[in-house]
């Protein structure tokens, strides 16, 4: 057995058991989805969709959106069940935390089947990229990560469910807001009305973990946020032209017809200033906690 | 970091791609219990009018045999929180149907809601209990489900047929013949909400093996009898669901005790003499439904309290 092959999983020790409510936002934002209870295959209407005067040209960009959101949204099915384990396995996490990630999945399973059914009545969903050069950005594997217990939870937290939640769901707010189309208006607003949680759910942890963070968790949450902006956000993974090693073009293209379409995108440009202003929110925001985010530098576009 | 690790080879280290991303595969039977899942769910928050309980009619020793009873569901329930998504993240990997892949999340929730709601009755009842007496832990603390799943050398029909078509079904059935005897309609209710669920994620656990048995050889069926064994023995005969099975010691005793308490007050327990034969249908319906579907033949169990099964 290769040393490669291998990878250490961490132990539970799972007495004693807290299962108190500790964190009040999160605890909300729990009973909150709990309530706010649907279903895509008896809540909406697939036969409600008004596409009779989109051009064939604007369905197909369309379905290459929409099938590129399935394929975003994708990445929770495992990624969220192994933030849970990653939860349940280290000592004192908060019951809180784990109850709303097992909401949270339901939700991104939900919105994978809504985002594969809406691509299929625009013509089809698509299994893969067009271009396989994204295949490599969009697997991301973050499953791994979360389960890896190299990668401090707090910091992951602070990456991936406070600083990427929150920029999907302006990204979202933002499609919603340009999207015509009722259906996709509804499934946009279902979208949203998750996403409101999923970003608040990061941005809530990492605030009642910021006071007790050490100078090293702090640099570890430093270093994931950094991480993720130039590994992640850089590559053109939420926002495609943000790209620099793969051609966007097609995708831009792609978004600019179906913005215009009113089927649910947002252009490239508004996109990148989309980007810009929740930056400057976030690291505002981080600042409030105590966590200083750098200037970090885009090929094209310089330091953000 | 607070942990010690433990070493195999996982899933998580073998390279693997999403794409081709296929959405449209189903599993129609799953298919149904994911639109019933999620048309179907219900809020442990408000379930049961908590504030408006009336706890004068339970004497103090019912409080106490609740408290204890619902704590040690909610330890169990709970274990399918800490253990059981790791299945997802195997179904995702073995790039199973859509459904599938769906369905196990919302399972997840539905775990949670369960420990949820036997937290919320044993706070009700006195405090919930942080964790099983030290000598009673062994019976109680894990199936070894999330190692299983991600062991790359462990096929995932072993875990499904071991966890749900065994260990799962025998606590449906033994819910069931427990809510027949419960009178108290709050506590009713409960054990009707989780049954609900619960007879879904017993249904999952079939549909999917039915779905995998004929793409499987003989020397892999005989490695799913092999884990239902295991998992029957090891953890099912070491007292996990029935306290009464549990090796003797002053903390299963106590709970025996306390069950019997809740069962002469129809509080959602039962005993002993009315469990086994209940046990014993379950295990032999398991064995003649794996015999039958599976062409799986489960070994003579053997337990002193039941003899040879």
């Amino acid at each position: 057995m290769t040393h490669e092959a291998l990878t250490r999983v961490p132990r539970e020790t799972r007495f004693p058991l807290n299962l108190a409510v500790t964190i009040p936002a999160i605890d909300r934002l729990y009973e909150e989805s709990k309530r706010d209870i649907w279903a895509p295959a008896t809540d909406v209407d697939w036969a409600s969709g008004e596409l009779a005067a989109v051009t064939e040209a604007q369905l197909q960009a369309a379905r290459q959106v929409w099938s590129r959101r399935a394929w975003l949204e994708y990445t929770g099915i495992a990624e969220t069940p192994a933030l849970l384990l990653r939860f349940c396995l280290e000592r004192d996490r908060e019951v809180d935390a784990k109850y709303f990630l097992t909401v949270r999945n339901t939700e991104e399973a939900q919105l994978v089947d809504v985002f594969h059914g809406y691509a299929e009545l625009l013509g089809g969903y698509l299994v893969r990229p067009v271009d396989p050069a994204w295949e490599a950005v969009i697997n991301r594997r973050c499953h791994s990560d979360a389960l890896n217990p190299e990668v401090p939870l707090d910091a992951y937290v602070a990456a991936h469910c406070a600083l990427e939640d929150g920029l999907e769901l302006e990204l979202f707010r933002a499609y919603l807001a340009n999207a015509r189309e009722p259906l996709a208006r509804k499934l946009l607003a279902r979208s949203v009305a998750d996403k409101t949680r999923h970003a608040g759910f990061g941005w809530s942890y990492l605030e009642w973990r910021a006071d007790s963070l050490s100078p090293s968790a702090r640099s570890e949450v430093l270093l994931a946020l950094v991480d993720w902006l130039c590994k992640v956000a850089f590559s053109g993974y939420h926002v495609p032209s943000l790209a620099t090693v793969i051609d966007s073009a097609p995708e831009q293209r792609a978004q600019e017809m179906t913005a215009a379409a009113g089927l649910g995108a947002a252009t490239a440009t508004q996109e990148e200033q989309l980007f810009r202003d929740y930056l400057a929110t976030a690291r505002r925001r981080l600042q409030a906690l105590g966590i200083e985010l750098p200037a970090v530098s885009h090929r094209r576009l310089g330091p953000l | 970091m607070s942990l010690a690790n433990e070493t195999f080879r996982s899933i998580l280290a073998q390279p693997e791609s999403c794409f081709p991303l296929e959405l449209g595969k189903r599993n129609s039977e799953i298919g149904k219990l994911l639109r019933a899942s999620l048309t179907t769910q219900w809020n442990p928050a408000t379930i049961i009018d908590w504030d408006g309980m009336d706890l004068r009619p339970f004497t103090q020793e019912q409080r106490q045999a609740l408290r204890v009873r619902w704590s040690r569901r909610a330890w169990g329930e709970y274990g399918a929180i800490a253990e059981s998504p790791a299945l997802q993240i195997r179904f995702c990997h073995e790039r199973l149907d859509t459904d599938t892949r769906l369905y196990f999340a919302i399972r997840t929730q539905e775990e949670s809601r369960h420990a949820e709601v036997s937290y919320r009755l044993a706070e009700k009842f006195g405090g919930f209990i942080d964790g099983p007496a030290e000598e009673y832990r062994g019976s109680v603390s894990t199936h070894g489900i999330r190692r299983q799943a991600l062991d790359a050398d462990f096929p995932v029909e072993c875990t499904m047929a071991a966890l749900v078509c065994s260990a799962e079904q025998i606590i449906l059935e033994n819910f069931m013949h427990v809510a027949k005897l419960t009178i108290q309609p709050d506590i009713h209710r409960v054990y009707q909400m989780i049954l609900r669920d619960e007879a879904r994620h017993c249904a999952f656990g079939w549909y999917f093996m039915a779905s995998r048995i004929p793409q499987l050889n003989a020397a892999e069926k005989n490695r799913v009898g092999e884990a239902v064994a295991t998992m029957i023995e090891q953890v099912e005969l070491n007292g996990y669901q029935l306290a009464w099975l549990a090796p003797d010691s002053p903390a299963s005793r106590a709970q025996i005790d306390s069950d019997r308490i809740l069962w002469q007050g129809g509080l959602g327990a039962s005993t002993e003499e009315l469990e086994k034969p209940v046990f014993l249908a379950s295990l032999r319906r398991i064995r003649d439904r794996m015999d039958s579907e599976w062409g799986i033949l489960l070994p003579k169990f053997f337990h002193p309290k039941t003899g040879e099964i």
